[in-house]
Parts: C-alpha cells; sequence; structure tokens
C-alpha cells in the first residue's frame, strides 16, 4: 500500500516537538526557573495562532502581517532556548567551579542596569536611476520590517511597503530595553518578502511552476522561480545555521528572509543620529532583495540606572573646606547621576524642592576617605571637584562607622557604573516614547515629484478654464492702466460686471475667518476669442497680481528689517516684451491640477486674512521711485505663512505697507488658491513657511 | 559659512532639541524657515554667502517651544532628526519640521557666533 510519505514525515516532526517541549521543561525545572518556560510556552501559542491565521487569511496585508508575527514568534523561541541552554550550562559550570573551590576572591561589582533605546530607524535605498523614473510596468513592492534583540527581549518594528518610489526605508518606531548590561549587544535585522500577488503561493508544483517561469517573460520568470524555490538566497527563515530544537512549521504564504543585519554596542551609543554599516545577506536574483545603500541611520541613546534612579540616600553632615572647621551642615543627600543632592529635610525630595546645594560627581571627582576625626573616631569622605581652576573640597561625615562605609560603597560602585557606562554618564540622554495615538492615514501611493507638490485645494473650483484666462485678461488690462494712475487700487474695488462666478462664500477651510465679500475685478468686456493669444502674457501678469494678494502676516511685517531683497518683481509691465513667456502647457497643467482638487495639500494654507487692506499690499507705483533699472518697480518679498494643520495662526495683522490704499475686499478663494499656487511657484519669491 | 557644492562640509553645530507644542489638533514649534535648493538664495537676508540654498531660521515666535530651546533668528538648520537639510527643497524642509508622529525635534544648527567662539577658545589655548 502506497505510504504516504508527506503524512509520516509530519507525525516524526509532531513527535519530535513533543520531545522537545519535554527537554525544555524538564531543562527550567532543573534551573527552578519557570520564567522562560512560560514564555516560550506563550510564544509557542501565539506561533501556532499565527500560522492558523496565515493558512487561513486570503487578503494579502494580513498574510504578511501573520507571516511577520509568525517570524518574531520563532525568532523569540530561538532565543529563549538558548537562554536556556545557557542558564543550564551556566550552572553546570558553578557546580564545577565550586567543586574545584579555588576561585578566589571575585570582584564581584556588577556594573549598574540601564535603559536603551533605539529610534528613527532609516536605511537608505540606491536605486538605479532607470528603477526610479520609470513609470510604466508593475511596482515592485516588498514588505519589510526589523526584528531588535537586546538579551533576552526581542521586538519588531511595523512593517513598511517599499516599492522604487521610496527613497528610504522609515521605521518610526521607538524601542526600549529595559534591562540592557553595558556591555549590550543589539541586533538589529531587516526581514523583507517579496510582495507580489502573483507569487503568494508557496506549493505550486514544480512541473507547473517551471512551465509558468518559461512562458512568463524572462525576468519576471526569474523572480517567479526565486520565490517558488528555497535556493541559495533564502537561507532557513529561522536564522541560518542554529540548530533546529523546534521546527518551524511550513505553512503556505509569504516568508520573510534575512536581508540586511548589524550589531550595535555601547561605542555607537551618541544622543545624536549616527550611521552605521549594514551586512546584507542575499543578492539581486532573490525575490526578496532591494537594493540597499548599506548603511542605517538611527540614534541609539542610553539611560543607565545611575542617571535616572537614585543609587544611595541618606542623612549626612557636610562640611566645605576653606570653611568655619565647626560648621557641619546636616543634610539629606540622595545620589544620583551626576550629582550628590543635599537637601534640607528628606521629604524635600519627594515633593521636588530644590536642593540646599549640589556636590558634583562625575568622572574628575575624587573621592577619599580622611583620617579619622580624633573627636567622632569616624572617617570622613572628602570629596573634590575642580571647578574653573580652583578645587573645591567637601567633607562629608555620617553618625556611624556602618553608614560610612556604605556611603564609600555606593560611591565606588558609581565610579565603577560611570566608568563601563562611559559617555551615558556624561549627561542624560532624553528617552521619548511615543505617545499612542491614532495611526498616521496610510499615505497614498503615488510617488512622482508632481504629487509631491503641495498644493492647497479649495472647495468650491467650479471655474471652467474659460473663467481663469478671462480673469487673466483683466488683470492684464489692469497691468495696462496701473502707470496712469496712483489710484489704481480703487480700480479693484468696482463691481466686476462680467465676473464669470456668483459670490463664493468662504471655505471652511479657511478657518472661520469673516466671510469674504465675493469680489470681482473690474474689467471691459473681453472677447473669448482674445484669450488663448493673451494667456502667454497675462500668466505672468496673473502671477504677481497673486503674489501681490497673497502677502499676509508678520513675515511680512519684518520686511521693514530686512534689507532690501534684491530680486523685484515686476508689477508693471505694460510693455509685453518684458514679460516672460510662459509655455501653454504649464498653465494647462496648473488649471488641471486645480481641477482635480488636490486633497492631499492640506496642510499648506493661507489663512484668510480679514483685514482686507493687508492683502494687496504693493505700493502704488507712482507713489515711490523706481528701484532699479527695470523701470517702474516695487520691491515686494512675498512670503507665505502656513501652519502645520489648518489652523492658521495669524502673527497679528499686517500692516499695509501703503496707507493710502483703500480696503482692498478679498478676492474669492479660487482665485485666492491659484494665487497661493502660483506666489509658491514663482522662484522670485523668497518663500518662508511657518512650521 | 562659506562651502562649495558637492564637496564634505565641515561646521560647527549646536544640538537643539525642540519639544513641540501643541494647540488643539496642531503640533506647533515656534519658528520659521526660508530658503531651499528651489529658493533664490540671493534674497536670503541672514546668510553670508549669497550662494547658499540652505534652510535659515528667519523668525522666531518668542515665547514658543523654539525660543525656549534656544533656537535664534539666522541660525542655518543643518540637520532634522538625522535628515539632512543642506539640500533640500524648502517644501521637503517644512514637511521634515513637521511630521505628526513625531514630539520632538532634534536640529543640529550652525551660526556665526559659534565659529567665532570655537575659533576664540582655540586661540586662547594654543595647541603644543
Amino acid at each position: 500500500m502506497p505510504v504516504d510519505k508527506f503524512a509520516n514525515m509530519e507525525e516524526k516532526l509532531w513527535i519530535l516537538e513533543d520531545l522537545n517541549m519535554m527537554y525544555i521543561r524538564q531543562i527550567a525545572l532543573s534551573l527552578q526557573d519557570s520564567d522562560i518556560q512560560k514564555k516560550i510556552d506563550h510564544e509557542i501559542r501565539m506561533r501556532d495562532g499565527a500560522c492558523k491565521l496565515l493558512a487561513a487569511c486570503s487578503q494579502k496585508d494580513q498574510a504578511l502581517e501573520a507571516a511577520k508575527s509568525l517570524q518574531t514568534c520563532s525568532t523569540r523561541i530561538m532565543a529563549y532556548m538558548s537562554e536556556l541552554q545557557r542558564m543550564k550550562e551556566a550552572q553546570v559550570m558553578q557546580k564545577v567551579t565550586r567543586r574545584s573551590s579555588d576561585a578566589g576572591p571575585m570582584d564581584n561589582r556588577l556594573p549598574c542596569k540601564g535603559k536603551v533605546a533605539i529610534s528613527d530607524l532609516r536605511i537608505p535605498l540606491m536605486w538605479k536611476d532607470t528603477e526610479y523614473f520609470k513609470n510604466k510596468g508593475e511596482l515592485h513592492r516588498c514588505a519589510v520590517f526589523c526584528l531588535l534583540q537586546l538579551g533576552g527581549e526581542i521586538f519588531d518594528t511595523d512593517m513598511v511597503i517599499v516599492d522604487r518610489t521610496l527613497t528610504d526605508i522609515c521605521f518610526d518606531n521607538t524601542i526600549v530595553f529595559n534591562e540592557a548590561s553595558p556591555g549590550f549587544e543589539l541586533r538589529v535585522e531587516l526581514y523583507s518578502c517579496c510582495s507580489e500577488d502573483d507569487y503568494s503561493a508557496g506549493s505550486t508544483p514544480r512541473k507547473l511552476a517551471s512551465k509558468l517561469s518559461s512562458s512568463l517573460g524572462r525576468s519576471a520568470g526569474k523572480k517567479f522561480r526565486a520565490a517558488m524555490e528555497p535556493g541559495p538566497c533564502s537561507p532557513v527563515s529561522n536564522g541560518g545555521a542554529a540548530p533546529l530544537l523546534l521546527p518551524v512549521p511550513s505553512v503556505p504564504g509569504p516568508k520573510y528572509h534575512l536581508l540586511a543585519h548589524t550589531t550595535l554596542s555601547l561605542s555607537h551609543v551618541q544622543d545624536s543620529f549616527r550611521t552605521h554599516d549594514l551586512t546584507i545577506s542575499g543578492n539581486e536574483e532573490c525575490s526578496y532583495w532591494l537594493p540597499l545603500y548599506g548603511s542605517m541611520c538611527s540614534r541609539l541613546a542610553a539611560q543607565p540606572h545611575c542617571m535616572t534612579q537614585q543609587m544611595m540616600s541618606g542623612c549626612l553632615r557636610v562640611k566645605q573646606v576653606g570653611g568655619d572647621p565647626q560648621s557641619w551642615t546636616k543634610v539629606y543627600g540622595a545620589l544620583k547621576g551626576t550629582s550628590l543632592f543635599c537637601y534640607h529635610r528628606q521629604e524635600d525630595v519627594e515633593a521636588n524642592v530644590e536642593p540646599a546645594f549640589t556636590i558634583a560627581i562625575n568622572k574628575e571627582t575624587r573621592i577619599r576617605a580622611s583620617e579619622k576625626d580624633p573627636q567622632s573616631k569616624v572617617q570622613n569622605i572628602c570629596i573634590s571637584n575642580q571647578y574653573g581652576g580652583e578645587e573645591v573640597t567637601h567633607t562629608l561625615t555620617t553618625d556611624s562607622r556602618d553608614d560610612t562605609h556604605r556611603w564609600m560603597e555606593a560611591f565606588w560602585q558609581h565610579f565603577y557604573d560611570m566608568s563601563q557606562w562611559k559617555q551615558c554618564c556624561d549627561d542624560l540622554m532624553k528617552i521619548e516614547l511615543p505617545s499612542p495615538r491614532k495611526p498616521a492615514p496610510a499615505t497614498p501611493k503615488q510617488g512622482s515629484l508632481y504629487h509631491e507638490m503641495v498644493i492647497e485645494s479649495s472647495d468650491d473650483l467650479s471655474s471652467t478654464v474659460s473663467d481663469i484666462l478671462a480673469r487673466r485678461m483683466q488683470e492684464l488690462e489692469l497691468r495696462s492702466q496701473l502707470g496712469t494712475s496712483p489710484t489704481w487700487m480703487s480700480v479693484f474695488e468696482e463691481n466686476n460686471p462680467i465676473s464669470a462666478g456668483r459670490p463664493r462664500p468662504c471655505t471652511s477651510r479657511l478657518s472661520g475667518h469673516s466671510p469674504c465679500t465675493p469680489h470681482r475685478l473690474p474689467r471691459s468686456p473681453v472677447s473669448p476669442h482674445r484669450c488663448p493669444q493673451l494667456s502667454l502674457l497675462s500668466s505672468d501678469a496673473s502671477l504677481t497680481s497673486d503674489s501681490d494678494s497673497h502677502c499676509s502676516t508678520s513675515p511680512c511685517s519684518h520686511r521693514h528689517g530686512w534689507p532690501e531683497p534684491s530680486s523685484n518683481f515686476s508689477l508693471l509691465s505694460s510693455s509685453p516684451s518684458r514679460l516672460r513667456p510662459r509655455t501653454l502647457s504649464l498653465d494647462a497643467k496648473l488649471s488641471t491640477l486645480r481641477g482635480r482638487g488636490y486633497g492631499g495639500g492640506g496642510t499648506l494654507q493661507c489663512p484668510c486674512q480679514p483685514p482686507a487692506s493687508s492683502l494687496l499690499a504693493p505700493l502704488p507705483v507712482s507713489s515711490r521711485s523706481p528701484r532699479s533699472q527695470r523701470g517702474a518697480q516695487t520691491t515686494l518679498s512675498c512670503s507665505s505663512s502656513t501652519s502645520s494643520n489648518s489652523s492658521g495662526t495669524s502673527e497679528g495683522s499686517h500692516s499695509p505697507e501703503s496707507s493710502e490704499g483703500a480696503p482692498f475686499s478679498r478676492p474669492s478663494p479660487a482665485r485666492r488658491s491659484l494665487r497661493n499656487l502660483r506666489a509658491r511657484l514663482d522662484p522670485r519669491n523668497w518663500l518662508q513657511s511657518q512650521v | 559659512m562659506s562651502f562649495v557644492p558637492g564637496q564634505p562640509l565641515t561646521a560647527v553645530v549646536q544640538r537643539i532639541q525642540i519639544q513641540k507644542l501643541r494647540q488643539g489638533e496642531n503640533l506647533i514649534l515656534g519658528f520659521s524657515i526660508g530658503g531651499g535648493i528651489d529658493q533664490d538664495p540671493g534674497q536670503n537676508p541672514f546668510s553670508d554667502d549669497k550662494t547658499d540654498k540652505g534652510i535659515y531660521v528667519t523668525r522666531i515666535t518668542p515665547g514658543g517651544p523654539a525660543d525656549a530651546a534656544g533656537l535664534r533668528m539666522g541660525d542655518k538648520l543643518m540637520q532634522v532628526n538625522g535628515w539632512d537639510m543642506t539640500m533640500v527643497t524648502h517644501d521637503q524642509a517644512r514637511k521634515r519640521l513637521t511630521k505628526k508622529n513625531e514630539d520632538v525635534v532634534r536640529l543640529l544648527v550652525t551660526r556665526k557666533s559659534l565659529e567665532e567662539a570655537v575659533k576664540q577658545s582655540m586661540g586662547s589655548f594654543p595647541r603644543q
């Protein structure tokens, strides 16, 4: 009868697993440490759950997440098992040494533990330029995450999907390890898994696989084949050469492979961002390959307990050398970080009252026990520091010899800790735990440079292209009238009989400022057929008018204090020859972009300023002498004042430059958004952003 | 603070850590920036070298988080949370500073007074 080989194999694996579990339990019992055993049990249960989920789920994202948990659980199990073995070995060794009984005085001093935190992990990618700018072809995506291991603790970061539109893989998580010793080794491993929809099945029969791969294109077929077979580029997914005590169950579904790794230690700890080298495994043929630049940028900070916790406290009497020999001050001393804080009373420590005084205890401090005080027969402790060029010594004494001994011991321990933790004890490094909040909404999968352009959207973009062109026409006409009268600003107020729009109420986006009065630019009747011709010329003019009206808030008010910005606007350009020719396509693109109503640019908005006069601040041409050889021009530095979210923090009302300017009613939001866009795109503006 | 584009740059920097202030829904830092590789460097009133396209602090809100952290008007931002600021567009710079999931920004800034201070201190303790 045909023996079902696979079933037999599975049975054998189960038996092995059971045996292993028994072995583990025995070890744990003998060590009298049930803690690790519980952890292993927990992880095994989690792993089983992840396997089941993986087998059951249909969605790609779920499968990737489940595979990630599977990987994490497997790694944790391995770590716990190796720790168990180590403990067992240590126990055996101890028995051996005790038997040999010639251990000698061991220096039992152990350095204090500390918190180690790694954050802002960033791994740059190095796509070939041909890859990066490819707009056709499917996006080859990989799901990546990092496993961070220190001591017995293993944490994973969130999963990030990487494709050729990303320049860096960024992990936002901050991982904190709580009980790290100074000789810690933080192992960072980057796992990746190809995330192509077609290649998820791991159990495609080989014949079919080879048929498919030969019928697909060459590169696609290569990838497919690589995804199918566990070839040389994908080491056993549980980490390579380590002997398998608990075999990883093979499940269909995405599998993560180790792409790169590095190990960080105390020498890499610094209170700033540093770059570390990565060791990359795998090569271009692998399905999970990503072109890594080869380094990793992160912030690795450490807070040894001696810097954050009170190492010793008690009552002391302090005397400063050089002072009155009889003036002992009774204080309650607390040793923490780089100082010995001396409080008047013990309660002050809890109450966060300022200490009476502080004695520095750092690497340059010298502490020694002085000769026995003839009166009290207790040794004094002398602490010397160099402040500037002089040496200042404090003498401490306690009530009993035991106390003195304990304080000395504490000081020695403190010095030892500082020598072990080295640069971490110079200053306290800050570790922030990110506050739990709603995860940021998934960014839309757009990567081209045009999508990077943030454009304020306005909700009533109902004007047609001809409207835009018509408006530009008006503005051009205005320009031609500018040279004539100083009261040109009043021109802006007249009602526009041919305004294409209806009253445009202020959008709520503009932060509920006082509603805009519908503004219509005056113009003479314009025949539409003139528009296309003049669009070339008018674009420039409308740009300047947009930028004029765009001026707002305090950066403008600072203008007075600045040296004259050199670039000027050609506000008055009556001669078309001076206008910069613009290609029609740019205008068309801008109009279509507006029409599409980009909502993604919500972070940038120009707050709608109620004082209407602030919007048109350019000085009337005739009241100022020409600034440069370019004819009558006004100096205008426009700034866009923006804030992170939609609340515009208006930094005070902008004082209008032109005193005779009659109040200028605000243009409609649609026009304003177009102007904002134009203002931001005009290279003659020197943009400022408020953050 | 002169530099040659494409060549490594050495500068004396100060580390400034700013805790963002929450105002309703927003996280604000309390300063304004100007500059960028897409901006006209000649208009920068704070730069010495008028070809410097770096990001400069143009205004500080008095009493705001940036002011409290020690940021000063005219500072040039070299790095924000590990990201380089010497070759970025204006918008990229703004984005790096206003990430919603970050509460703290760690800046590396440089200013003329720092360079002078270092020169002075080196002058008074000449290396043997």
